[in-house]
This record gives C-alpha cells, structure tokens and sequence, in this order.
C-alpha cells in the first residue's frame, strides 16, 4: 500500500514536471530567438588605442610548437606591451572544436583559435566567427610600442606573399567571405625504399595505372608484402573525387553529391587492389601505415602514402652504428592526370571570434596577422615540425634555406619532405566547407573500409551490390546528421 | 547382537561417513580456491598489462607482438608523466576540491537526511519521491544546461565551479536517512521534551550513531572527486585549477601529436595509486558505504 | 555515548507526558501557534540548501531538455544565430526512424539482457565460494573489489590490447595476422584457430562477446560485495539446519542461500539494468569513438552514445528526446524489476 502510494507520487512528479517543461518550452519558443547574440566587428577609428586586453588562443601545438610560440610571444609584445597572449593547448582538433562550440552558448568563446573549415562552418551557425574583409582591407595605421607604425590591414605584398590555394582556403564557405588564415600546412606525399626501388630497378608511379602495375610487380619480388600503405581512406576517396572531376560534396544547394558512377567504381578497383593485398590502410592495419613501411621483420610495405608532416615516422631506425637499413624517397601521390596533379591541403588555419569589445577583435587581428606573416616565425615553426610554411618568402630565409639543403632520405627526412611538399603548391585543393562537411568525411573514409573488408567472398555483381549499398547508407547517414 | 556392538557398528559408520566427507570437503574446497584463483588472476590480468605497459618503451609498446613482460624498464616514463602533465599541482587542487566539497556535502547531506528521517512537514513525501525520480535520468544531458548556468554566474576557472554543482547527491541523503531512521525516534522526543535543540540532537546523537555511514559517504565522495572526468575539462581551461584525471589526456604526446601510451599508462597508474592505499586501508568503510549506495566513487 | 541514550531513554520513560503537559500550559497558547507555525516551515529550511542546490543544477536542467525536446530540430548554436525553433514532436520522429538509433536501441537491451543475468550468476557463485572458505578471504575479496576503483575507460584500452589482431584478415595470400592478442594466444593453446575479436572485417557476435566480458568484468566487484554482504548477515542457524537434515549442497544453494538473498539479488538486478541502460564508457574503452569496429562504425552504439553523437553535431534537441525516451525505458524496466521483486522476494 505503502509502496503504491509512492509511485503514485513519482508518477505525480513526472507528470508535472514534464506538463512545466512543455508550458516553458512552448512559450520561449513564440517568445525567444530571431536575433544574433554575437556583435559584429566595427572597426573603430584609430585601429587599436594601446588598452590592456587579453587576447586568448586555443591550439593544439605539442611540445616543440608551443616552444616555437613561446619564443616569438615576447617578440610580439614588444610592438604591443598591453595585449597579453593567454594560449592554452586543447587536446586534438575535435577537442578544440567541442569546447568552442560548447562555450559559445554561454558567450565565453576564445578570442581566436587553431580551426579547420568545418569547425568555422559550425561556428558560424551561430554567427560568431568575426569576417576578416574589412580587416584586411583596412588602411588604418596603428602605432606600435616602439614608436614604428603598421597598416591594421594586409598590404598587396602581404597577400601576394601567402601560396594562394593556402590564403584561399579562408574563402571556402560558400558566401565568398574571408574567415581565416592559414597558419601551416601539410598535405599528402607519398614514401618509398629507394634502397629497394634502385635494387629493384622500380620507376617511381606518377599515375594510379602504374602504381597498379608497379604493386603487381612488388608483389611477384616479395609476395609476402603489402605493397603500399595509405593512411587516410577519407583523404583517398576525397583526392579521387578530386583528380577525377567527380561531384563529392557541395557548399550550397544539395551538399552529398558523391553517390556517384564514377565513385563507386574507383572504390570497386579499390576494394580489388586491397583484395589482392595491394594496399592497407591506417584504420584496416589497427596503426599507422608507417609503422608496415619501417617495419624490418615481418610482413612490409615499400610505399606509404602519409601526411607529410608525419616523415619522421616514415623513417626507420637507424641501428647501433647511425647506418638506416634503407633510404627513403618522397614525391607527390599517383594522379589521375599527371599534367594537373590534385594533392589534399591540410592543416590549421587561424580564426577570430567576435566579441563585445572591439579592442579584444582587433588585437587578435594584430595578433594573427603577426604569426601568419613574419617569416621568421614561420621557418621555425617548419623547421620544428616539418609543416609547410604558408609564405612563400619563407624559402629565401637564410635559415631555412640551411635547412632545405640538408635534405635527405634518412636523418634529415622532414626538410625532404618540406621541400617536396612545396615543389607542388600549385596541385594544392580544398573541399567545401559547411556543417556536415566533417560528416562527409568520416563517412566516406567509412564507406571505403566497409567496402574493402566487408564480405571478401562476394564478387561482380555482388560486389557491386555491396558497394552500392555502401553508398546510399553513407549519403543517408549525411543527410540525417547535417 | 549386543548393545554395544551396535553402538560401535555405528560409531564406524559415523567415521566412515565423516573421513568420507572429508574427502569431499577437502575436493570442494581445492574446487573453490581453484576457482577463485582463476577468477582472480582474469580480474587482476588487465592491472598487469596496465603496469608492464607503463614501463615499456613507446617502440616496445607499438611492436605488433606484444611482449608479456618489458624487454627493458623505461622507469623514466613516470617521471616524464610527473612533468608533462603537472600532476603535483593537479594533485593539490584534487585535494583541495575533495576536501572543501566533502565537508560542504557532508552538512548539507546531514541536514536533508535529517529533515527526511525526523521531521514532520508539508509535502515531505512528495518531495522525497521527486528526488528519488531525478536519481533515474541519465546525468549526461544535465551536462549542456548546468555549463551554461555556471557561465552566466562566472563561474568558469574557479574552484567553486568543481564543487557547487555537486555538493547535493540524493543517494547519498537516501542512504543517510535509511540510517537515521533506524535510530529510534523515542530519543528524538525525549531530547525535545528535555529541550535539546534538533541541531545538538543532531550533533550529540544522530552523528555519532550513523559515524560509519558517515564516513563512507567521505571516502566515496572523496574518491569522486578524484575520478570525475567531463566536469572538470569543460570548465575549467585554466591548469591552476585543472584536477588530476585531466592530467591523463592532454599532455602525453610526442613531436607529431601521437599519443604516447606508456607514458599515459605510467600516468593512469599514478593517479590510481593513492586510490588503491586509501582502498587498501579503508577497504572496510568503502566495501560498506558502497554496498549501501550503489554507486560508482 | 550510552550514558546519554540512558539519559535520554530514562527521561522519556519517566515523566515526558508529564513535562509535555506542563510545558504546554505553560508556554501558553499564543507562543504554542508560532512554535507549531514554525515547525511546519523547519523541515523546509533544513533541506534548503539541499532545494536551492537541486532546482539550478537538476531541476533546471530537466525543465531545459523538455524544452529542447519539443522544439523541432532544436540546435543551441542556430538559437545564438538568431534561429526560431518550431513546437512539436520532430525531434522524436526523426529519432525514432533513424535506423542506427534502432540499433542502438537493440545493442543496448542486448547487453542488459546477457550481462546482468550472467554477471549476476558469476557473482553469486563468486560470493559464495568466498564465504566458504577461510584462509585469503580477505585477499581474494579485496582482489575482487579492485575494478571498481578504476577508470573504464584506461582499463577498456587494456582489454583491446588484450583482444587486438594487427594486419589484414583477408584470403589465405594476403593473410598477414601479425599479432593474435593474448586471448588468441591463450585459445591458440587449446587448439582454436585465432578469432577476429574487434578488427576490420569481425562479426558482430565476436564484437558483442568482447563487450559482454569486458561489461561483466566490471560490473562484478559491485555485485560480489552486495552479494557477499548479505551472505554473511545470512543467519547461521538455516544452514545448521540444512546440515543435519543432510540436505545436499545444491538444494541447499537453490531453496536456502537464494531466497534469503533475494532482496540483495534484487537489488543488484534492478542497479544493473539500471546501469546497462547507461552503458557507453565500456565501449569506447574497447572501440574508441568510432563505438564499432573498422568498416562499421556505430555498430556497437548504445542509447547514450547516440546522445552523445547528438550533442556533438549540436542536434541538442534530438539529444534531449533520445535522453527522454531512455529515461522513459529506464522507468517502466525500474518498475517491471520492482513489481516483479516484491512478487518474487522473500524477506
């Protein structure tokens, strides 16, 4: 009895708490929303006045970045004493992403921060990504500490000096708006064993027909190998679509066009290719594609396809003695068609978030402005990390041009890496950004793991099937999530 | 046949059946400690792996066969742990947080359990069931609203937001009162008779009666301080008040960003050490608060 | 400590209707109504700081996902962009006829279903075992508290570690198992050919027993302490009873330690349901974010995994709604548990 009653009064409790969240909600709803909760930036006269403002920067620099920026931070205040620079690391990219996002419903987002396309197309959902137009257009003069002056803006020779497909990028959102800079760059390169490949008498592929060919004939000298490795299944898919001409997403209108002939029948050749044990990928393998190309014992690969920034994992381990057991080779990934390569541009791009305080925007404005375009600043970053500089001046740095000629196949790998990387910025291609455009991605590298592993048994027709299958279930999983 | 004999006979018998039920008792019991054993060595199998890995070199760690003991100690994994990841501060703010929210949770647990268990007032059974109800909602949508309400207080980067959302735990003021109740409510009345105020009662009796409860409920409460995850890492962004499992995912990455294990491992096995002392020796009152509670620390 | 509850007793024993009487009268009328207004309101000012803590940081909280619940396509970033939101159901239709939400659904009654009973059974079995015996006992039970001092989340990597294949598993050429695991290596001992456990290419009821180990490894010390606790609070004098009778162990287990652990059984049924339904930390232990293995990703989601993908993609409404319906399920599986409990329990 006793017991009953207390139901009864859970009941009770439920009932009215949800009849009390229905009556709130039903009323914010008629009452609440239709306008912008983040101010957009008027840039006052004068450019920045000299006040004290903490301008905060999320990132997600490892070690030896952080200690590249912690070098050039006191450079900066030097030129302005009053902006402190408050930069924190936050975890990966999606770390970075999650808790901006979850800051910017209660309005204490960063003042600038590490991005990727994606991430600025969900931030601007809510409209809090500052444009940086009327920023770089601005030919206000701003007076620095030591009594030295600047334009707010970006001069002709600033903005000439950027790799274009690099400053481009900030345009990517579909309303032909700028709303970030590029601050370092990798893209994809492909690794061989030029030990191997000499001995072998191996031409290194320039299209996806020789490097078929060329697997084919690795696998008749070791057949115990996997000839090549590629990291990134989603990178592969959106390059194909690249150097194919073929629709994979769209900014505006219908964004999922990748459901496509031509699609799923490079991800058909590919699903043999994996069959044959041609190729393996990062997430198939359980680590990265690196770790079957350094490999000494065992099962090994003697191409990899990786990020560039990653050479130094594509190295192997010099023995007791500094000799490497191989010499590695770095050029661009097989293209469709070698007279216009497409290779992925990847890596973070900076971008500030409108705050009330005009002051706050436009000393993170100077503050951005100074990592993307001082050249020294750059070359240390690449030379830190093996990132591509964003500039393309930096190459004329006596420094880095020390670091440049260096360059080899063993222990210095990240400036052969540089340097092939930048021997290619004209092949250099983005994908559009919008919400959903992350979506996209994960589903299409996805897709190519199902197709690859799922039910080997199955061929022609089936196979066929399969794979068709496999893209309506990824365009639909899109559709639902964006 | 005699008396005697029977009685013999069955005095055999009786040896007989006992030598043979020490046979099976001594088969059930080899039985039960090999099963035991067994179980034993699946439940602490993973805290070895945790260990041996945690000394492993990041290259030992990534070989494709793992190997079940270190080819060579890497003990300077614990140290890099220490440093990357600031672990002694963190290690103090998880102190502090722990004990100021202990103490504050203590008295309001205190007060709301005695309020359940010994007064008599106007909707107390109603309100009694709508806590037990919050009890059944996944916690996690709670997450969204409450950083929006503690940013709005301005909140954000200071100890009180580790400690304020928490401070009212319901299952603890259930099981708290659980145990005021069995004290018997004849004492209540005759303190009031006597003119003892509810809060001496309170203090002088109901406290000392319901001690082990009591305590439990701190070690529990203490250890969640230790072990919560989510809260702390969104709001706070400042490591002066960053607490100790947020140490466990940032900092352990080497040049390109790849997430060094063993060092990670050597990490989690520092932030779980003082965990296991304090289990070790408090194993009693934890074994008893959480048998009572049900919860996870 | 007992001279005071001496006091006390002897106080009440003695004269308190007297006391009361005369202190009544005394205090007179007037000051008696503002006493007794008084105490009316006391209990309410014992609990508030309790109350102020619960409405802002539970309250609010429930009353804002219904909100978000019943406005369609609810988004928090679209309502600081000036977005207007609908009232309506949407949000729950576009939950409920999204296919991987159905099988989120269907991963996470599974689990419930195999996990609770057979942790239940292990740790019944365990518990009794170890109040048979007595040397270690103390060891031994403290070996078995020890998951539950741990975080699931470092010690899921462990078991991956513990089930991982490297390399393809495809065609006899290109087979290439670097590495079997240590559980492949244990069963290769016996004979069994290796198991694709959580790799590309594994069958979901390989995926699903490496969760139901793993959920039942952790979710044993909980159960064993409960279990083992009211073992020991058992009277003695049943089993003496049982002894003379000569009844053999297995009645006595099934018709003597069953029933009187019932309420503890219960107990353990009715928080491990209630915790399987939350299931979501396990995992991403063992399967990282992907909550699937390699080619199928979300193949193990659970409802609170979809709550959280949800909130990722800043759909803060369709989060809300999934969050209710499991609350929904949560409280009709809490209410079946205790009905049928009462039906079945003996105290």
């Amino acid at each position: 009895m006793q017991k009953t009653g207390k139901f009864k009064r859970i009941m009770c409790a439920i009932v009215a708490t949800l009849s009390l969240g229905t009556a709130f909600g039903s009323m914010t709803a008629c009452g609440g929303g239709g306008k912008q909760t983040f101010t957009d930036l008027v840039i006052p006269e004068g450019g920045y006045d000299g006040s004290a403002v903490t301008v905060t920067f999320y990132h997600t620099m490892g070690q030896s970045l952080t200690d590249v920026l912690n070098k050039y931070i006191p450079e900066f205040n030097k030129l302005y004493p009053n902006i402190t620079i408050d930069h924190k690391q936050v975890g990966g990219y999606d770390d970075v992403r999650d808790q901006i996002s979850k800051e910017l419903t209660a309005g204490n987002q960063p003042n600038m921060s590490y991005c990727y396309p994606d991430h600025v197309a969900l931030y601007n959902i809510a409209g809090a990504v500052c444009t940086l137009d009327d920023l770089i257009a601005s030919d206000v003069t701003v007076t620095r500490a030591d009594s030295t002056t600047e334009v707010l803006g970006l001069t002709d020779e600033q903005i000439a000096d950027f790799i274009p497909g690099y400053y481009n990028e900030g345009k990517a959102f579909g309303d032909n708006k700028m709303y970030t800079l590029p601050l370092y760059k990798s893209t994809e390169v492909l690794y061989y064993d030029k030990t191997f490949f000499t001995a072998n008498n191996l031409e290194v592929p320039e299209t996806w027909d020789e490097m078929e060919a060329l697997c084919a004939q690795i696998k008749t000298i070791d057949p115990t190998c996997i000839p090549l490795g590629y990291d990134s299944e989603a990178n592969w898919f959106i390059t194909m679509c690249e150097q194919l001409g073929s629709s994979y997403t769209s900014a505006t209108g219908d964004h999922f066009l990748f459901d496509n002939e031509t699609n799923r029948n490079f991800v058909a050749e590919y699903r043999e290719w994996y069959q044959k044990g041609y190729v393996t990928t990062q997430e198939i393998l359980g680590s990265y594609t690196s770790s079957l190309f350094t490999a000494q014992t065992g099962t090994r690969s003697y191409m990899s396809i990786g990020s560039s920034a990653g050479a130094t994992k594509q190295c192997p381990t010099p023995n007791d003695k500094g000799e490497y057991p191989f010499e590695v080779g770095i050029s661009t990934i097989p293209q469709v068609n070698p007279e216009a390569p497409k290779v992925i541009s990847q890596g973070p791009s900076l971008c500030i978030f409108k705050k009330d305080n005009p002051q706050e925007v436009i000393a993170s404005w100077l503050f951005t402005k100074y990592l993307t375009t001082t050249v020294e600043f750059q070359a240390d970053l690449s030379m830190a990390s093996g990132y591509v500089p964003v500039l393309q001046s930096v190459v004329d740095d006596t420094y880095y041009k020390a670091f440049l000629n260096k360059a080899n196949g063993t222990s210095f790998i990240a400036a052969l890496s540089a340097q092939t990387c930048m021997d290619q910025v004209e092949a250099y291609y983005v994908s559009p950004a919008f919400k959903g455009s992350s979506v996209a991605r994960d589903e299409v590298g996805a897709l190519m793991q199902r197709c690859f592993v799922e039910s080997p048994e199955l061929t022609g027709d089936a196979a066929a099937t399969l794979i068709k299958n496999a893209f309506k279930d990824a365009v639909e999983e899109c559709e639902y999530q964006a | 046949m005699s008396e005697n004999e029977v009685k013999i006979m069955h005095e055999q018998d009786m040896q007989k059946v006992s030598s043979k039920q020490k046979t099976v008792k001594i088969i059930v019991q080899v039985m039960l400690y090999l099963f035991l054993g067994i179980m034993a060595l699946v439940i602490l199998f993973p805290f070895y792996w945790m260990l041996i890995s945690s000394v492993k070199s990041l290259d030992e760690y990534n070989l494709t066969v793992p190997t079940l003991f270190p080819k060579k100690f890497v003990f300077y994994n614990y140290v890099e742990a220490f440093n990357a990841a600031n672990l002694g501060r963190l290690f103090l703010n998880t102190m502090y947080v722990g004990i100021v929210s202990t103490l504050f949770s203590l008295v309001i647990t205190v007060l709301s359990a005695f309020a359940f268990s010994r007064l008599e007032f106007k909707g107390k059974n109603t309100l009694f069931a709508i806590l037990l109800a919050t009890m059944m909602i996944p916690g996690e949508l709670f997450t969204i609203t409450n950083y929006q309400t503690v940013s709005r207080l301005g909140w954000l980067n200071t100890y009180t937001v580790l400690i304020v959302p928490f401070l009212v735990s319901v299952f603890y003021i259930y099981l708290l009162k659980q145990n005021f109740m069995q004290i018997p409510n004849e004492l209540y009345l005759a303190a009031k008779v006597d003119g003892t105020t509810d809060l001496k009662y309170l203090w002088k009796v109901m406290i000392p009666l319901a001690l082990p409860t009591i305590i439990s409920i701190t070690i529990l409460k203490m250890m969640g301080a230790w072990n919560t995850y989510i809260w702390p890492r969104l709001v706070t962004t400042d490591d002066a008040y960053e607490l100790i499992t947020n140490g466990l995912r940032n900092s352990f990455t080497d040049v390109s960003g790849e997430v060094n294990y063993p060092v990670q491992m050597a990490a989690v096995t520092l932030v779980s050490t003082p965990l296991f002392l304090v289990f070790i020796f408090l194993r009693k009152y934890i074994m008893k608060g959480v048998s009572r509670s049900g919860i996870k620390g | 400590m007992s001279k005071v509850l001496n006091a006390l007793r002897s106080a009440f024993v003695d004269g308190v209707w007297k006391t009361f009487c005369v202190k009544w009268i005394w205090q007179g009328f007037c000051v008696n109504l503002v006493y007794k207004k008084f105490d009316k309101w006391k209990g309410w000012l014992y609990l508030a700081p309790a109350i102020v803590l619960l409405l802002v940081f539970t309250l609010w909280p429930i009353v804002n996902t219904l909100r978000m619940a019943f406005l369609n396509g609810y988004s928090s970033l679209g309502e600081l962009g000036g977005e207007t939101f609908e009232f309506g159901i949407q949000n729950f239709q576009k939950v409920i006829t999204y296919a991987k939400f159905t099988s989120a659904l269907k991963n996470t009654l599974l689990l419930c279903v195999i996990t609770v009973p057979i942790s239940t059974i292990l740790a019944l079995l365990i518990a009794v075992c170890l109040n048979a015996i007595k040397p270690l006992q103390k060891l031994l039970q403290t070996i078995f508290f020890l998951p539950y001092v741990t975080n699931s989340i470092a010690i899921g990597m462990v078991f991956a570690a513990m089930f991982n294949i490297v390399g393809n598993n495809i065609g006899a050429e290109a087979e290439l198992i670097k590495t079997a695991g240590i559980i492949n290596n244990i069963l290769g001992v016996f004979g069994v050919k290796p198991v694709n456990w959580i790799n590309a290419g594994s069958s979901y009821t390989a995926n699903m027993t490496v969760m139901v180990i793993y959920i039942v490894w952790n979710a044993l010390p909980f159960k064993i302490l409960i279990l083992l606790g009211g073992l020991q609070s058992v009277n003695k004098q049943y089993y003496e009873a049982a002894k003379i009778d000569g009844t053999p162990r297995w009645r006595v287990f099934t018709k003597i330690t069953v029933p009187l652990l019932s309420p503890m059984i219960a107990y353990v049924v009715i928080t491990g349901f209630i915790g399987g339904f939350k299931e979501y930390s396990s995992i991403v232990g063992i399967f990282g974010d992907t909550m699937g293995p390699v080619g199928d990703p979300r193949r193990l989601n659970t409802m609170v995994g979809y709550i959280y993908d949800a909130l990722s993609q800043d759909y803060q409404g369709r989060a809300s709604a999934a969050a209710l319906m499991l609350f929904a399920i949560i409280f009709v599986v809490t209410m079946i548990n205790l009905y049928v409990s009462k039906k079945k329990t003996h105290y």
